[in-house]
């Protein structure tokens, strides 16, 4: 009972993100792109993680938990570049 | 505690489904919100208290030290992330001049204000406190 629940959960998941990504590729400035792109990497970190429960293959905590920080780190990035021109 | 464990998928799924509808409705925001900021506002506070309560209910569904000792972990750096980037958007789009809804305003301008400091130095009025009576 708790696999299908969390089989559902995973496909409404994959909606919120592909109703994101409707709202990046209609979004009228940059910025509203980089706040749906935020979105939908929560969404894939809740999705790897709900696959760690139902194949019983812990490790992917680990690559969901790199995830959070190379999303962040790439968000820190696209901002500082709108922001001053330059990365580095 | 047989009793126990057969009720704990149950508070776990209550806690996952909690934060999927807050998820769905950062996303509805997110798609009907007629602003930057709003859209914003939006995504940074349904985004981070949905993932907490998935993240609290994945925990209750592991039941593993070390791996609840992760989760603790990834939802510590979302609940400190979100903020952050959602201030770093806000702060971006103000410098960028991006414009805001029909009908909003700006009350207390602290940036303006701030450059307007740093261009003119304080001047310090000096104080009249024994006079009044």
């Amino acid at each position: 009972m708790v696999e299908i629940a969390l089989y559902a959960l995973v496909f409404g998941l994959i909606i919120i993100s592909l109703l994101s990504i409707a709202r990046a590729y209609s979004g009228p400035t940059v910025l509203d792109r980089v706040v749906a792109m935020n979105m939908i990497t929560t969404n894939v970190v809740l999705t790897i993680l709900i696959f760690a429960y139902l194949d019983n293959s812990f490790y992917y905590v680990d690559v969901a938990f790199v995830f959070v920080l190379g999303a962040f780190i790439g968000t820190l990035c696209i901002l500082k570049l709108l922001r001053e021109g330059h990365i580095l | 505690m047989i009793f126990v464990q057969q009720v704990i998928p149950y508070v776990a799924l209550f806690f996952i489904f909690s934060g999927f509808f807050f998820l769905l409705v950062g996303v509805v925001g997110l798609l009907r919100l007629p602003d930057v900021y709003t859209r914003m506002h939006a995504m940074g506070k349904c985004d981070t208290l949905g993932t907490g309560m998935v993240l609290i209910g994945l925990m209750l569904l592991f039941a593993d030290i070390t791996n609840v000792t992760k989760l603790l972990l990834i939802a510590a750096m979302i609940a400190t992330i979100n903020p952050v980037v959602t201030h770093l958007i806000a702060k971006t789009a103000y410098n960028r001049g991006t414009p805001m809804a029909e009908g909003s305003f700006l009350i207390n301008d602290y940036v303006a204000s701030q450059r307007r400091r740093r261009r003119q130095p304080l001047v310090t009025e000096p104080e009249k406190g024994g006079d009044i009576c």
